[in-house]
């Protein structure tokens, strides 16, 4: 323990030798630039003083036992691994000791006493914290020891790129056009990382979603290149695929019992919902089409071979018939799955995409009905909400009538409500509607307004001008009229932004159908992915292909109509002031 | 309004189109390769009665999911038929779910396919009642028996011989199986496990298997009484704790079993395990994947007490006990084609049906080349058909497959009770705790005694409590509704206002009835009805009791452990996981706010994530999530960076309790954007005169940021911390879809319980809507204790312009 809390000690030392002596790099590199509004005499005292310290910090550092063992060359690294309660009592340990150091610096009586407040306030805290955490004796503290391993060269060439990037940086910026421009770079670089990071989780959606099978795992990290497997079509004489119709939809099959009268037992292939089912029908229906069969190379006498895999056996084995040389084009052989190298070029795997909804149980049509179910709930939901909401808006926000202010306060107190109090009662309610299974339960409400829409359109329509409703009413308008044609054209962005967000909430929805949808012809999307998820989990190609599927809708809707989210946005935030 | 009216006229619509022919939905059974038999039988079902059409659900819902089930017999769309499992039976017929069959068989008593209880086992008929009827048909059965590697005994023999055992036959006892596992069980060097002799819940037994075997029982026949802890069962669990001692405890024998696997590896296949009591649906893998493996069956060893009939076994005439069970097919209490469902119910389990689907079962493996070995029922009388027409052309199977057969009549069930899972759950608990030698079995057994007494008591007590006519408080509502109308109409009328004002008020009235509508339909009746439900005991197929406040207590008391850890649970994830979302938003805008070029494209960028539907992002963060380096997007990295630098392992994310939350977290950071655009117009809005004037008086740009940015954006924030929290502490939809899929834990160990899943579960899970009301009640309590606190603290950092 000893041993590793000196190498932390070290490790830290060093580090904050390293922000010296780069300080001190910096300044002398400014002093001898003689960079414009540089304090001479400062920067002088600046620099003696980090480079002393630095030169003090990493020799004790780099000293300490541990931080430079081995012959290896690392950049230390240590990390306190505690538990949660160990850092609440770390955090609120230093910041009731920096209260008190304010307080101690304080201008004035006032302001000290203040300060001495808030520090006891947080002692206490970190009392209490400690308290809970002593309390579990299971909770303890380790230093885990680190380090980056550099070679000697790496670490010179990241020192000289530190100094030579600092030189430039203080080059450019003499010219006070550079300075800004100094800055813009550094913003600049942050944000692509910081991009690269967000955008990383969206690649690999992307990517997996054309992935094939075998490039989902790997041990030299994450496949970002994906291969796929080259095939050709093959007429199979002795296992025939045929195509045929089945309940009107098209499919393949393997014929697996030729009767007497005429008519075969047919056994689905294709489409992978119905996969294992049987049904009779007359040969005559069956069409004999081509198999795609996998390209691969094998052993044969000796040199290597390409081929086709004419069969899949029953013990695992494969047999392949040779494609190339010519010489021995059309001979067979059985392989071991070991023994065959599938022939894979860069490529996408686009059959995710179709193979993904073939999955979907048949009645659903390849998912349309997924998507149809979702768009009825938004459509009816958007309309719904904006209609109900901005018409009583328009009430609250510009008509007087008696018992207005105990209403909107009901209306505000209701935003802060969580669905769960109401959630198993409007169950209830649906049940004795005979509601369950049905798509209603999950748009009907939005016909009667949502409180936080009607509050945003309420400050809208506060920001119409007077003017134009007076006149309005002096030219006999009625108030419905009013509504719809004055009001109403003048909040389009509004209403805009409140379409949108409508839309994604309804195209997200999920526990709202878990609890009321059964059968698969009332899922809409968001529940469909969900036990899609549960059916086909091990295979991530097609999991993430109906993922992307589902999403790229929302994307498209979303950059369609940026504009009036990021403005819509920016006044519900300032809803908030 | 719209929307009701067009909800009757479709209502009617639909109903009256179904007339013609009648679909017959069934759930729990999937139609696919391995189940040719199945879809033979409907088939040939649809042939005869060309009026009905099967429909199978085959994704999700159709499956095994209680919530689904009692939510849709609650909701009044109740499959006709279900295939569940027989020991749950009593579960679903207490709860009055499913419906009496006695009715049915009495009607039918003439018809040839009927099912009459002298065709069935007496135990597997026994455990489809409850309360003195039948709930279901048995279809399949299991019994368990001994297998074991004549190979291995003859190797040795010698040895064997020297221990006094003979090598030509298997143990009949449960010393003798001790005997023979001590021989025949090897290790290696470090004491690890090379082979196990016998290892005592390898194969299915459990510790039911040897409690039935002592005479014991884990419940009282009333069900009343939860017997666990008896002389019996300890002997039993005893029994399994020598067993595995001699493997060198359970902690090893589970280290040697960690590594088996499946098909042609499996352990009993290639020698690993020399003696096992399995099922006897395993028979059918054996002989397709090793077939040429050698061994011989016996009934399983019982207490040496038993066989020699001595002591308290001295009157007892079986002398072999093996454990009985399997599935049934049930008729859910509303199903609409009742008729229908019972005619395909006594087709399904007649002989005749059970002789199509193993014909046609048969045929397709052997089209595939392999090997068939047909599952069993729980009718004698099809077993006796079944066998002779598919008695196996090895005889080591065939003989099995009697054995099988012939232990049926000496099988015993699981008892019939409402509590059949959490006994299931702390049964497994107790003799768990008992083989790590945590506690010793008696102490084992009576911790688990406990709890399952603690939920039997509860349900017999609530006899106790009053039954509540709801339509009484309905009634209630609805006059001091009608009162409360009248009441205002009258008062409105009295108002002094002029002709143009009251007009004006009258259309305001009419336009803000919708919202006033909605609100008394949707929010403020149901607020009222779940706070008299949260004092009730109410199931919605039963009547309501009236218990008090004891779900409240009850929330304090037998459930305290879990409520305690949903709101810890999600307090940790809203205490770390808000305020970090926060700062990134906060820095990514403060970031865009000076970038002079790109800033639309980043700023698209980085609310991208925020907009992906959230089943969509957590199915795609489950798999980035993956523990496996080689597949997990953020364990690759890991792998590349943080392993090689501080030697720290990847963590194991989601399947881990220590790391569950922080998944969730790192996942919620990157949806961070969504606070973005709210910094953003915060920080346009700041004024930039604020900024000049400081940089006058030479303040650096960290004393800006803390002395102009930060309180001018701390009504944002404030905002953001609020409505943060709230939604934090209504988390549902991630966790449900992320958890990793397991027994009954939400996460490892519960680490992802938050408290809307909680009340989910109980709400439509257990359909305990009194306690889940009361759930509900407290999730608010807390978030208005948590609102308020935010607000209490708010004047102590927010900042906001007195002007404004």
């Amino acid at each position: 323990m000893n041993d590793k809390l000196l190498f932390a000690v070290g490790t830290l030392l060093s580090w904050a030798g390293w922000g010296c002596a780069f300080r001190f790099a910096f300044l002398g590199i400014s002093l001898a630039a003689k960079s414009p509004g540089l304090d001479a005499k400062k920067a002088q005292r600046g620099l003696i003083l980090s480079g002393i310290l630095g030169a003090v910090l990493l020799l004790v550092g780099l000293a300490m036992p541990g931080v430079r063992d081995g012959k290896e060359l690392k950049f230390p690294l240590v990390w306190f691994a505690m538990p949660f309660l160990a850092w609440a009592v770390l955090v609120s340990g230093v910041v009731a000791i920096s209260r008190l150091v304010q307080a101690w610096l304080a201008m004035n009586a006032q302001e000290r006493s203040q300060r001495l407040r808030a520090a006891g306030i947080w002692a206490v805290a970190t009392a209490v914290v400690l308290f809970l955490y002593l309390r579990d004796s299971e909770n303890k503290i380790e230093i885990i020891k680190g380090g980056i391993p550099l070679s000697l060269g790496t670490a010179v060439a990241i020192i000289l790129l530190a100094l030579a990037s600092m030189a430039a940086m203080i080059y450019v910026g003499r010219a006070t056009a550079g300075r800004g421009m100094v800055k813009a770079v550094v913003i600049q670089i942050t944000l692509i990382a910081g991009s690269v990071v967000f955008g990383l989780p969206f690649a690999f959606l992307l990517i997996t979603s054309f992935k094939e099978d075998r490039d989902m795992s790997s041990p030299n990290g994450i496949v970002w290149v994906p291969k796929v497997q080259q095939t050709m079509k093959y007429i199979d004489k002795k296992f025939p695929l045929y195509e045929a119709s089945y309940q009107g939809e098209t499919v393949q099959v393997n014929l697996i019992e030729m009767n007497t009268d005429g008519t075969a037992q047919a056994d689905i292939q294709r489409p992978m919902a119905l996969r294992g089912q049987t049904f009779k029908a007359k040969m005559d229906a069956f069409k004999l089409v081509p198999k795609d069969v996998p390209i691969v190379t094998v052993k044969m006498d000796g040199s290597v071979v390409k081929g086709i895999v004419i069969e899949e056996m029953e013990d695992g084995q494969r047999r392949v018939s040779v494609l190339e040389p010519a010489s021995l084009k059309g001979k067979e052989a059985i392989y071991p799955p070991a023994e065959v190298t599938p022939v894979r070029e860069v490529g996408l795997r686009f059959q995710n995409y179709p193979e993904a909804l073939e999955y979907l149980p048949i009645e659903t049509h390849n998912g349309l009905v997924y998507l149809q179910n979702t768009l009825i709930l938004v459509v009816l939901t958007v309309i719904g909400t904006i209609l109900s909401s901005s018409i009583v808006a328009y009430a609250f926000s510009r008509m007087v009538f008696p018992g207005r202010d105990v209403l909107f306060s009901i209306l505000l107190s209701t935003m802060m409500l969580p669905g769960a109090v109401t959630l198993l009662p409007q169950f209830l309610i649906w049940r004795t509607l005979h509601g369950v299974d049905t798509l209603y339960p999950l748009w009907v409400p939005a016909f009667f307004g949502s409180a936080f829409t009607i509050f945003l359109l309420r400050q809208f329509f506060k920001q119409v001008p007077m003017e134009l409703e007076d006149a309005a009413k002096i030219d006999g308008c009625t108030y419905i009229r009013t509504f719809w044609q004055i009001m109403m054209p003048q909040t389009k962005a509004a209403i805009a932004f409140i379409a949108v967000t409508t839309f994604m909430g309804t195209w997200n929805n999920f526990m709202g159908p878990l609890i009321y949808i059964n059968s698969p012809e009332h899922m809409p999307l968001s529940y469909g992915l969900q036990l899609f998820m549960g059916d086909r989990g091990g295979e991530p190609g097609l999991l993430m292909a109906f993922a992307t599927m589902t999403i790229i809708p929302v994307l498209a809707l979303f950059f369609a109509s940026q504009k009036y989210i990021v403005e819509g946005n920016a006044l519900t935030g300032l809803g908030g002031r | 309004m719209l929307g009701l009216l067009a909800l009757g006229g479709c209502a009617s619509t639909t109903q009256s189109e179904h007339a013609k022919q009648q679909e017959l939905i069934i759930w729990g059974v999937a139609l696919g390769p391995d189940s040719k038999g199945d879809q033979a039988v409907i088939a040939e079902f649809e042939r005869r009665h060309p009026d009905v059409k099967v429909r199978v659900l085959n994704m999700g819902a159709g499956g095994m999911n209680p919530q689904k089930l009692l939510t849709s017999i609650v909701g009044d769309v109740a499959p006709d038929v279900i295939f569940q499992d027989r020991f749950t039976l009593s579960d679903w017929a207490n709860k009055g779910a499913f419906r009496s069959l006695d009715d049915l068989l009495k009607r039918d008593q003439a018809d040839p396919l009927c099912p009459k209880p002298k065709q069935y086992y007496k135990a597997a008929w026994d455990e489809t009642i409850w309360d003195k009827q039948v709930y279901g048909i048995p279809t399949g059965a299991d019994d368990r028996i001994l297998l074991y590697n004549k190979k291995v005994f003859r190797e040795n023999a010698d040895r064997l011989r020297a221990a006094g055992l003979d090598p030509d036959n298997p143990p009949r006892t449960w010393s003798e199986t001790l005997s023979y596992s001590k021989v025949l069980t090897s290790k290696n060097k470090d004491g690890s496990l090379k082979r196990a002799g016998y290892m005592p819940n390898y194969g299915n037994t459990w510790l039911y298997l040897y409690s039935f075997q002592m005479n014991g029982s884990f419940m009282t026949p009333d069900g009343r009484t939860c017997t666990l802890d008896t002389k019996q069962n300890e002997t039993a669990l005893k029994f399994m704790v020598d067993g595995y001692d001699i493997l060198g405890g359970y902690e090893n024998a589970n280290k040697f079993s960690s590594g088996f696997l499946g098909k042609e590896n499996d352990a009993f296949a290639i020698g690993k395990v020399v003696m096992k009591v399995d099922g006897n649906w395993i028979l059918n893998d054996m002989s397709r994947y090793s077939p040429d493996i050698d061994f011989g069956v016996a009934p399983a060893p019982v207490p040496d007490d038993r066989f020699y009939q001595r002591g308290e076994f001295k009157n007892e005439k079986d002398k072999f006990i093996t454990w009985l069970g399997g599935f049934s097919l049930a008729i859910p209490r509303n199903a609409k084609h009742v008729d229908a469902a019972w005619e395909y119910i006594k087709f399904a389990t007649s002989t005749e049906g059970r002789l199509i689907q193993c014909d046609a079962q048969r045929d397709w493996e052997r089209h595939k080349g392999r090997s068939f070995i047909a599952p069993l029922t729980a009718s004698s009388e099809a077993n006796e058909a079944i066998f002779k027409k598919f008695k196996p052309a090895d005889k080591k199977f065939a003989d099995a497959m009697r054995m099988h057969i012939d232990m049926f009549p000496y099988g015993r069930i699981r008892p019939a009770t409402f509590a059949g899972q959490l006994l299931w759950d702390q049964h497994v608990k107790a003799f768990e705790t008992a083989l790590y030698k945590k506690k010793s079995p008696s102490e084992a057994l009576r911790t688990a005694q406990a709890v399952v007494q603690q939920e039997l008591d509860a349900n017999y007590e609530k006899e106790k409590y009053p039954v509540l006519d709801l339509s009484i408080p309905v009634k209630v509502g609805i006059t001091a509704g009608i009162a409360v109308l009248v009441a205002l109409l009258v008062w409105f009328s009295r108002l002094k206002m002029g002709r143009l004002a009251r007009t004006e008020a009258l259309w305001a009235y009419l336009f803000v009835a919708p919202w006033v509508i909605g609100f008394v339909v949707f929010t403020a009746g149901p607020m009222l009805a779940s706070l008299f439900f949260s004092f009730t005991r109410y199931d919605v197929l039963n009547e309501a009791r009236w218990i008090g406040l004891k779900n409240y207590t009850d929330m304090f008391g037998t459930d305290r452990a879990l409520v305690i850890k949903a709101f810890s649970n999600a307090i940790y994830l809203a205490a770390v996981g808000v305020p970090l979302g926060l700062t990134t938003g906060l820095l990514i805008a403060l970031l865009l706010n000076t970038a002079s070029r790109g800033m639309r494209f980043y700023r698209t960028f980085f609310y991208m994530p925020a907009i992906v539907p959230g089943v969509a992002s957590a199915v795609l963060w489950t798999w980035v999530l993956t523990p496996d380096p080689n597949k997990g997007l953020i364990n690759a990295g890991w792998q590349q960076t943080i392993t090689p630098w501080l030697g720290l392992a990847p963590p194991a994310w989601l399947q881990s309790a220590d790391w569950s939350k922080s998944a969730l977290i790192v996942m919620g950071v990157w949806g961070a954007g969504s606070g973005m655009l709210l910094w953003l117009a915060g920080l346009k809005g700041v004024p930039t005169t604020l900024y000049e004037a400081a940089s006058i008086d030479g303040a650096t740009p960290k004393q800006q940021f803390w002395n102009i940015t930060f309180p001018q954006l701390s009504p944002i924030i404030f905002f953001n911390a609020v409505m943060g929290f709230i939604g934090a502490m209504q988390e549902f939809d991630r966790v449900y879809i992320m958890k990793p899929a397991s027994d009954g834990s939400v996460g490892p160990d519960d680490s992802m319980l938050i408290p809307v899943y909680h009340l989910f579960r109980n709400g439509f899970g257990y359909f305990k809507m009194g306690y889940a009301s009361a759930l509900a009640w407290m999730i608010f309590a807390i978030i208005l204790l948590l609102t308020f606190t935010q607000f209490k603290l708010a004047p102590r950092w927010v900042h906001y312009e007195v002007d404004k």
